[in-house]
């Protein structure tokens, strides 16, 4: 082999093809986008609402591989979608009802075609239609679990909760725990304020004074708090460890340990609460909504799978028949008395910009105080 | 001028015959294009800074550099992520906001406070660990020893936090201990509190001040400390006038890498900090995934964060490591 480099048309190849491979690379190495797969599904949702069970027979049925990407906050998804732009890298995302129209006015949902939904019928007359599920004429997605925010207490040291007043009786003082900005609109219900800001549209000024009453009665019973708390998971160890005896709680993880056996009850005070819907949703520009559409569909195809989605995240399952699924425990955690049921109001998407940036800054002024 | 003959001969060792290779690799190692390419790079002074940093260079750029440039680049935009229909431009409103509230200057004080008293607390933990593993055991047995004190840092840094919630809960170890020899009738409330937090994350950064303190710790010649103990020093004047100064450099080290990493560690105050100890990063973070989702004010806000630790850990740095020979 010789030493000297002579300027073939050999060698000048070599370079441009070495110099085209390194150029070429970061194409080559980057992570494959969806929109380049077939038969390939991504679903970006909560830990623990896709039963594992279901998703596998969902592979073998259809041959479409689910890639699940997990989330833990409304937000996250909104920042990563509005991020993605036009080119998703997931195909379905799981939305709650009240965020439903900061993601369609960024045009991140496209409107379900329900014709394609085969088994549409499955799902319960009352969330087919629901008035907070129809937008713009259109509807956006598939309701699979609702909750609610309830009273959750350990019924060794807490025989009765009927007021959110107990959350600031000082014999449980250092004893409680909530999610901050969630427990804010409590205290405006509490205070007998419009939690959900819906009668404030147009008038800053009255929703300002009401939440500031909310972040004052926080702030004053601060010594309350054992911790302020964000995920579902952190409230059910907070309760398993007896560190707390009361907690604001999504019904979801209150209602896992109740089925699990934990001594906890989840209840609606007299002054009221707020329901939500999770729903699956398809992202506009989807590369994959067909295969989307048929995941949708196989949801509903039995009760069973609502069973199973109610069993694994304590939320309950707006599909029809789960109910005669389920164990008197597993009814007792995700039932509530119809008084009580008649106490929660549906958070609305009306007004939510004012609503987000009033309770943002008093969350954060509790935090800091 | 240099030809390229002599060029290639360079890089394999001037007149050193040229073996043939069989392999893939050996051959491509052996080609003329290779070698030449080499061989210039080895022949200039820039070019074997080029060689011999390039990697690092590139490596420090991609995943520190350029993370900091586009957190920047958030932080200066009205908008992000931008929605459609919505034009995004450049403003410093996001950086007035911090110096407008005092809501938000609050907890970069608390991030400070705690840090501080955080690395204070790990310094005095550790010194004395790293000076019996440096200076007591024997030098067979130091990286057993060592070892030893490296095997929990294998978990990471969440397990870890559990295993500490594991520990202090009201149900924990600690509590039921106590309960079981008769000492107390209720759970004491350990969790949650600053002392969890603060126990947490000494435990959790030790080692970043244990392995400089010990490294310096080591360097000291023991005949210093004999010849001070014949001159008549107690064991408290050997420590003040011998092993402090001369392991200056780990304190100094080891006190800035634990600064930096308590004033921006995140995961930790939110396990196990309780109402009372909310620190910046999750003022931050809150602007990443709160309600109303105001990235380039969280990019802001980080930014200045980095900035006033970097200025902090530089002015310790340079008030305590700065004067050589200084003993504090």
């Amino acid at each position: 082999m010789s030493d000297k480099l002579t300027t073939t048309r050999r060698n000048a190849l070599k370079l441009f093809g070495t110099g085209a491979a390194v150029l070429a690379m970061p194409f080559v190495i980057r992570p494959r986008p969806a929109w380049a797969e077939n038969g390939v599904l991504n679903v970006t949702t909560y830990d623990k609402f896709l039963p594992q069970e279901f998703l596998e027979k969902f592979q073998k049925d259809t041959g479409i591989e689910v890639r699940i990407r997990l989330t833990d906050d409304q937000g996250k998804q909104y920042n990563l979608l509005t991020a993605e732009g036009a080119n998703p890298s997931t195909d379905m995302v799981t939305v709650a009802g009240h965020r439903y129209s900061q993601f369609i006015s960024s045009k991140l949902l496209q409107p379900l075609d329900t014709g394609k939904i085969s088994n549409w019928k499955n799902l319960n007359t009352a969330y087919q239609d629901a008035p907070w599920a129809r937008i713009d004429g259109n509807l956006w997605g598939l309701p699979i679990l609702a909750g609610y925010e309830g009273l959750a207490r350990n019924v060794d040291y807490v025989k009765e909760a009927p007021s959110w007043e107990i959350m600031f009786d000082p014999q449980y003082k250092g004893q409680t725990s909530y999610i901050v900005s969630d427990f804010m609109t409590i205290a405006m219900q509490y205070l007998g304020h419009d939690g959900d800001f819906v009668t404030y549209a147009g008038k800053p000024e009255i929703a300002q004074k009401a939440t500031n009453e909310a972040r004052d009665l926080l702030i004053k019973h601060k010594d309350m708090v054992r911790k302020y708390y964000d995920a579902g998971s952190e409230v059910q160890q907070m309760f398993i460890n007896e560190d707390i005896y009361l907690a604001h709680s999504w019904s979801g993880p209150a209602a896992k340990l109740i089925m699990d056996g934990h001594p906890v009850q989840l209840s609606v005070p007299k002054e009221g609460t707020f329901g939500f819907c999770y729903t699956l949703n398809v992202v506009n520009n989807a590369p994959n909504a067909e295969n989307a559409y048929k995941l949708l569909d196989a949801i509903l195809a039995s009760p069973d799978v609502g069973a199973a989605m109610t069993r694994q995240s304590g939320y309950s399952s707006t599909m029809n028949g789960v109910g005669d699924l389920l164990t008197d425990r597993e009814k007792l955690a995700s039932t509530l008395s119809q008084e009580e049921v008649d106490r929660i109001i549906f958070f609305s998407s009306i007004n939510r910009d004012m609503k987000n940036e009033m309770i943002d800054r008093a969350t954060a002024e509790v935090k800091a105080a | 001028m240099v030809n390229s003959n002599t060029l290639a001969g360079d890089a394999a060792g001037r007149g050193a015959p040229i073996p043939k290779y069989s392999t893939g690799i050996a051959q491509i190692v052996n080609s003329a294009l290779y070698r030449h390419t080499l061989g210039a790079a080895v022949e200039s002074r820039i070019g074997r800074i080029l060689l011999l940093a390039g990697v690092p260079v590139i490596w420090l750029i991609m995943l520190h550099v350029g993370p900091i440039y586009q957190m920047l680049k958030i932080s200066l935009l009205s908008h992000y992520p931008i929605q459609p229909g919505v034009e995004s431009h450049f403003t410093l409103a996001n950086y007035a906001i911090f110096f407008r509230e005092s809501l938000y200057f609050t907890p970069l004080i608390k991030s400070f406070v705690f840090a501080t008293a955080a690395t204070a607390v790990t310094l005095v933990v550790v010194y004395p660990v790293a000076y019996y593993v440096a200076k007591i055991v024997k030098p067979e047995g130091r990286s057993k020893a060592l070892l030893l004190l490296l095997v929990p840092f294998w978990a990471g840094e969440l397990i870890r936090t559990f295993s500490v919630i594991m520990l202090l809960a009201n149900r924990g170890a600690v509590n039921v201990l106590l309960r079981e020899i008769g000492l107390i009738d209720r759970p004491i409330p350990m969790l949650y509190t600053s002392f969890s937090l603060g126990f947490g994350l000494v435990y959790l950064i030790c080692l970043y001040m244990l392995l400089p303190l010990y490294s310096a710790i080591e360097k000291i010649p023991s005949q210093y400390l004999d010849a001070a103990a014949d001159l008549g020093a107690g064991p408290f004047t050997r420590f003040r006038r011998i092993i402090l100064p001369l392991s200056k450099d780990g304190i100094v080290s080891g006190c800035s890498l634990v600064f930096l990493t308590c004033i921006g560690v995140f995961a930790t105050p939110m396990l196990l900090g309780g109402p009372n100890t909310v620190l910046f990063p999750e003022t931050i973070s809150g602007f990443f995934h709160g309600a109303s989702d105001k990235w380039p004010v969280g990019a802001a806000f980080a930014l200045i964060m980095l900035v006033t630790a970097l200025i902090t850990a530089g002015i310790f740095m340079r008030l305590v490591g700065g004067k050589k020979g200084s003993a504090f």
